[in-house]
């Protein structure tokens, strides 16, 4: 908790929301634990990401920002389980996440972290509801297809997407229609743990209030890591952490952003 | 999921998907077509006799007497006298002989001399006489009865008459005309080299050589005498009704085309009571001292000619192969060279719950699709081709395709193509397995 930072909102109400939530932050259950986080993409570099301690408590909206090559897209990459930690432990929904195989961990991403990319990231040749089913299948519930398809129905409403979207091509939506379907895949299997990495990057304002307005609506309870460098999005979270001060040891990496794109084409 | 992964995700890369689909369906349809015209060869070969225990003739060679007596191929070097004959057929272990006279020919096809003996005692395929489509067996000294495939080519009926031409090729200077053969049957359709070669007696083929000659009943004539002049009758009585051959056949009802006596003929087939008593036979001719002889046992000689053949079937089968292999290997090019713009789509389906090895199985679907759907083509482009090449193979090459076309070999062919498609696509499947572990939200940037 030493990295948290109390939000300075302009938005007065929004503000009084958010110091609620924190003073109740603490005795609720943790989503994510990190201690002693360190990665690096290979033996001989420094690493990209070393953070002491980081704990976020469940239904917290974190927002995450720093600037490019800071390591954010990385330490998502972690708590996806998509990166191995070098060192140190990553506990999520209080499981030994990084302890995992790497078939747990797809298999509890799949059930337990939804995802939304910055370009939204849908597979273009496969149709909306091909899109979404892809994460129900992944997951491997019990749930019938009946249930799932009455869950993709009733979170198309609340995304206001119409129901013949459903068989259009992903790469024919419109960018609205492609935010709306990824975070209907990301939300689909009822995720406890919502990642968001930059979506509203290449929005205007307008669009981007709009966006956050459905996101918030609909992550209801779930916890949000949402990730962005535009520090003016803080105001829509519980609280915001920055990637110097999650990460303070790693800040020389800013000086050569390019280095983990880099590193990872090594790997 | 996956297999609509895998199908969305190449109808994405049509194009490259469609090429790549046509070159394995080139290739998987050669190898079947040679794996079909080698195992129909093989059958159609295997099928040209059967029933017939021993081959004599002249020494010269086991090939050379198989090809010129069955495939009327070539011809023997030297012929074999009548009394060397008239041993034979007086041997208490021979129950029928055939006697072959090899050497003419009739627009180029090969004419053999023999008897009614051949129409009663040969056997082709699983032990199948020959039967008539029209007409009967020879009925005068110059009778001719001629196979399908010449009746069909030529446009011969019962009762046309044909001249032979002395020695072989298809044009010949030296026609016998004042010889001139009556049709009296044609043989139903065999699928062997029969279809093709015009058959006359003995009697008639010696006087279009050398004038007329009287012979009383001979040593050839005594075991199936009864037997053909039975034979005749039958063939009389059958064919009464015929009003268009009524002379002809009242004529020479009694014709026993065996009681002739030749001066020689070129090759003997023999038929034993008992065949267990062949390989005995066949060392006592071939120890004859009377008449250098060469016996052979057709099994044996069409097992020596097929290996022979049969090396360059493997070349064959081989080479087409190595096409296989080839389209598969471009197959696991495409699929590579695809990979980088995949990356991004690796990385989706990993966020959210893909692992590597379902990455690795979903190239190996993709793969697999293709080869299932270019086999499946093949299967249909190959029947479409033979069914329409049938007549061309039968009247160019003689290969008669026997249903059904596909057989176990066409199985074993294509589980072995999908067997090296699993291989030759782990190239692809293991590059995606190996991005899939590294892959991430920044896939894209």
């Amino acid at each position: 908790m030493n990295t948290i930072n109390k939000n300075n909102s302009t938005h007065s109400q929004r503000n009084a929301v958010v110091e609620g939530r924190s003073a109740v932050t603490e005795e609720r259950n943790k989503a994510i634990e990190v201690s002693n986080l360190q990665f690096s993409y290979t033996k001989e570099s420094p690493p990209i990401i070393d953070i002491k301690a980081w704990q976020v408590s469940q239904g917290e909206h974190v927002f995450l920002s720093g600037p490019s090559g800071s390591g954010k897209s990385t330490l998502l990459n972690l708590l996806c389980g998509t990166l191995t930690p070098t060192q140190g432990d990553i506990a999520l929904l209080a499981q030994p996440f990084s302890a995992l195989s790497n078939r747990q961990r797809d298999k509890f991403r799949a059930r337990n972290i939804g995802v939304v990319f910055q370009q939204f990231n849908l597979i273009p040749y496969l149709s909306v509801a091909q899109n979404i089913n892809a994460a129900v299948y992944f997951a491997s519930t019990n749930v019938s297809k009946t249930a799932s398809d009455a869950k993709l129905r009733h979170l198309l409403d609340k995304l206001q997407l119409p129901s013949h979207v459903l068989h259009a091509k992903a790469d024919a939506l419109s960018i609205g229609q492609q935010q709306r379907v990824a975070i209907a895949r990301a939300l689909i299997n009822d995720p406890q743990l919502l990642i968001v990495d930059e979506p509203t990057s290449a929005l205007d304002t307008d669009a981007r209030d709009s966006f956050m307005s459905l996101l918030k609506d609909v992550a209801g309870e779930s916890t949000m890591i949402f990730v962005s460098h535009d520090k003016a999005m803080e105001s829509y979270f519980d609280r915001h952490c920055s990637m110097s001060e999650l990460s303070p040891s790693t800040n020389h990496i800013k000086a050569r952003g390019d280095e983990a794109p880099k590193a990872q084409e090594r790997a | 999921m996956l297999s609509t992964i895998a199908i969305e995700s190449l109808k994405r890369r049509k194009t490259t998907a469609i090429l790549t689909l046509l070159s394995i369906t080139i290739s998987i349809s050669l190898l079947l077509c040679v794996d079909i015209i080698r195992t129909q060869v093989k059958t159609s070969f295997t099928r040209t006799v059967s029933g017939v225990d021993l081959i004599v003739g002249a020494p010269s060679g086991q090939l050379n007497l198989l090809l010129s007596s069955v495939f009327n191929i070539g011809t023997p070097t030297k012929g074999i006298e009548y009394k060397s004959i008239a041993a034979l057929q007086s041997n208490k272990q021979v129950s029928w002989l055939i006697p072959l006279s090899l050497g003419d020919t009739h627009r180029g096809f090969r004419v053999v001399g023999t008897t009614n003996s051949f129409f009663d005692h040969f056997k082709y395929g699983d032990m199948q006489s020959l039967e008539m489509a029209a007409g009967s067996t020879f009925t005068q000294p110059l009778s001719t009865v001629i196979g399908a495939d010449i009746a069909k080519s030529l446009g011969y009926k019962v009762g046309d008459k044909i001249i032979i031409s002395h020695g072989l090729g298809s044009v010949s200077f030296n026609n016998h005309d004042d010889h001139p053969f009556t049709i009296s049957g044609i043989v139903k359709k065999t699928g062997t080299p029969v279809d093709k070669a015009v058959y006359v007696t003995l009697q008639g083929l010696e006087e279009a050589h050398t004038g007329p000659k009287h012979s009383p009943t001979s040593m050839l004539g005594r075991k199936s005498a009864d037997k053909a002049n039975e034979h005749e009758h039958e063939h009389e009585h059958e064919h009464e009704h015929e009003h268009e051959h009524d002379e002809h056949t009242k004529e020479y009802a009694v014709y026993n085309s065996e009681a002739f006596t030749p001066e020689s003929v070129s090759v003997v087939m023999l038929g034993l009571k008992h065949r267990v008593t062949a390989l005995q036979l066949q060392y006592q001719i071939n120890q004859s001292k009377k008449e250098p002889l060469m016996a052979i046992l057709p099994g044996m000689a069409l097992a020596e000619l097929w290996q022979i053949m049969g090396n360059v079937e493997s070349l064959l089968l081989g080479l087409s192969g190595l096409i296989v292999i080839c389209a598969l290997i471009g197959l696991a090019t495409m699929l590579l060279a695809t990979m980088r713009e995949r990356y991004q789509e690796i990385a989706v389906l990993r966020t959210i719950g893909a692992g590597p090895f379902t990455l690795l199985l979903l190239i190996q679907i993709e793969a697999m699709l293709l080869t299932i759907v270019s086999a499946a083509l093949s299967l249909g482009l190959v029947a479409g081709l033979m069914s329409a090449l049938k007549p061309w193979l039968s009247s160019t090459y003689g290969l008669f395709l026997s249903s059904p076309l596909f057989g176990q070999s066409s199985v074993i062919i294509i589980l072995l193509i999908l067997g090296c498609t699993y291989l030759v696509s782990l190239f692809p499947a293991v590059a995606a397995y190996r991005r899939g572990l590294h892959a991430g939200l920044n896939a894209n940037s």
